[in-house]
């Protein structure tokens, strides 16, 4: 089972990225303990010197975690057709209990990632190095988070068994179970309806207003700006939970948000997830890179950088609802009277 | 004003082959002056030039432009300090074969994208200056060594620098050249360029426009020779 080249890819990727890591590891130490732009002594110009080589290091790690979180979830999708009982992606990941939790996993590594290539890109726009400490600390942060995912997806993809009868995403999104997704997925559709737009538009325009609006150093807005996006991702998750996905099945019962990822639904739930991911992680970044506007040398960027952040933000958000509403607007199923 | 402290430079450090090309050099040079770094072969005169010229960082020490601590400065901005602030004359010009004066002249303004018929009005601004401009475009490998020098003054001139470096200017001029040349600069030091040499051609050391000189050997600063003490514009 493990020997299929998008695992290999996966599993390949994840140890990549725990190596380059693993090797920043001691550079990222002596940085955050040593670093001083007043010194000229022969450790602190090695550490500028090798700042370049670790920055270019995690950038290829985080990039590569972003591609590997479309290609787990297109892998888990792939792969459910040799599990019995298996429809979607679900199926694929109930086949054993790492599935899920590697899922989460390389969800919360995905935006720490995004989070970080934000950070990484606003100090590389300043003349004096004000957050390499921040972004070298955080790395540390992320060093056990990507080891949870090798793990996880190791004991996950090495533990999948094709004779273990698993279970479809009816039983996991349907009204009548217990679980949260069942929850969401109950929820009356006019009700989602009013969250899911309501919850984006507010979004979008946060994000408007701070993408495009005059220019603020304060940090209200762009910390306002990240918790809407937040509210934004979970209401859009909701709402493709309990409408959107209806609209596309054009079935008032299949609320499976992996089905829409599959050909015969002609692979439109990538339309949807990757403007909602995109802006979701951009309007983090906005938030997050605002919080740094007061430190010298980045008065300005970090205003700059947030606002182009947030210009994301309110492009994808508002592709993502467009995308949506033209799906439901094409679809021959009658929710609402 | 450039300012070095306590510079340190270690070719292959950590290797058996490793080599201390300069040894804790600090010095201060002065703007809108003419300063000589002078010494024996091995002496680290080209080293401290490059780094000076900010081409190479130093393994240890700090190099100030104008109080700015450029040595810090990622490479991104460093680039645009060395286009912007520095002109540069290499001892054999490293002029581009096959390509006319003007337009080897005008190379250095092409990556910043500046409109073409700007850097050629420019470019043939200096060559006008420099008395060249009967030569516009000819090929450089047909111009004399004078003339080659002189095209490599005015692409070094190109962007306007405040600081001017030339690594062993008339090594490769006789006598009447290497005057011509040493003119050039103090016309240009008059103007307000900071000019700085590497030489041991006693026609440049000893020459009267030269304001200070900067003695090296095996690395290190063994004496410094202030001639000219005034500033070059108020004298």
């Amino acid at each position: 089972m493990i020997f299929q080249p998008a695992i290999i890819a996966l599993l390949l990727a994840a140890a990549l990225c725990m190596t380059m890591m693993l090797a920043a590891t001691p550079f990222a130490v002596q940085l955050i303990r040593h670093w001083d732009l007043r010194s000229g002594s022969e450790r602190q110009l090695r550490l500028e010197r090798l700042t370049y080589l670790f920055s270019m290091l995690m950038m290829l790690v985080c990039v590569l975690q972003v591609l590997s979180t479309l290609l787990f979830v297109f892998n888990a999708e792939r792969m459910s057709i040799m599990f019995v009982g298996a429809m979607c992606a679900v199926g694929t990941l109930n086949a054993n209990v790492y599935g899920f939790p590697a899922l989460y996993a390389q969800l919360l590594l995905f935006f720490a990632a995004t989070s970080w290539l934000a950070l990484n890109r606003v100090d590389n726009g300043a003349r004096n190095y004000p957050l390499i400490r921040a972004k070298y600390a955080f790395m540390l942060a992320l060093l056990p988070l990507a080891a949870l995912v090798l793990y996880l997806q190791f004991n996950f993809f090495v533990r999948l068994e094709p004779d273990v009868i698993t279970s479809c995403c009816g039983s996991m999104f349907s009204e009548d179970a217990d679980t949260i997704a069942s929850e969401l997925s109950a929820l009356p559709p006019r009700q989602a309806m009013l969250v899911f737009y309501l919850g984006l538009a507010s979004a979008i325009a946060l994000a408007a207003w701070q993408g495009w609006g005059k220019p603020a150093r304060t940090r209200w807005r762009a910390t306002a700006v990240g918790l809407s996006s937040g509210l934004a991702f979970a209401a859009a998750l909701t709402g493709l939970l309990a409408f959107v996905a209806l609209y596309i099945y054009e079935h008032p019962h299949h609320h499976c948000p992996f089905c829409i990822l599959k050909a015969e639904y002609h692979y439109r739930g990538y339309l949807l997830y990757i403007p909602l991911f995109a802006a979701a992680a951009a309007g983090l970044g906005a938030a997050l890179v605002a919080q740094f506007g007061r430190r010298q040398g980045l008065e300005q960027l970090a205003a700059q950088h947030s606002a182009a952040l947030a210009r994301i933000a309110a492009l994808g958000f508002t592709l993502f609802v467009l995308i949506a509403t033209a799906m439901i607007a094409s679809s021959r199923l009658i929710l609402l009277d | 004003m450039l300012e070095l402290n306590n510079i340190r430079k270690a070719f292959n450090q950590g290797r058996h082959n490793e080599h201390w090309a300069l040894r804790g050099i600090d010095l201060e040079i002065p703007p809108a002056r003419i300063s000589v770094l002078k010494g024996p072969s091995g002496s680290g005169k080209s080293t401290l030039l490059s780094i000076l010229g900010c081409l190479a960082r130093p393994t240890e020490g700090r190099v100030r432009l104008d109080g700015e601590d450029i040595s810090a400065l990622p490479e991104r901005f460093l680039t645009e300090i060395r286009r912007r602030r520095f002109g540069f004359i290499f001892q054999q010009f490293n002029l581009v074969r096959g390509l006319s004066a003007i337009d080897n002249i005008i190379l250095p303004g092409i990556p910043d994208g500046q409109p073409r018929a700007k850097l050629l009005a420019r470019g043939e601004q200096l060559l006008t200056e420099l008395q060249l401009d009967h030569r516009r475009d000819a090929a450089v490998e047909w111009l004399s060594g004078g003339e080659q020098q002189r095209v490599a003054i005015c692409r070094a001139l190109l962007n306007d620098p405040t600081v001017l470096i030339a690594d062993e200017p008339t090594a490769n001029l006789d006598s009447k050249l290497a005057g011509e040349f040493l003119l050039i600069l103090e016309r240009l030091a008059q103007a307000g360029r900071t000019i700085i040499l590497t030489s041991h051609d006693p026609l440049v050391i000893e020459a009267d426009i030269v304001d200070q000189v900067f003695s090296l050997r095996d690395g290190r600063l063994t004496g410094v020779e202030i001639r000219h003490p005034a500033f070059r514009l108020t004298r």
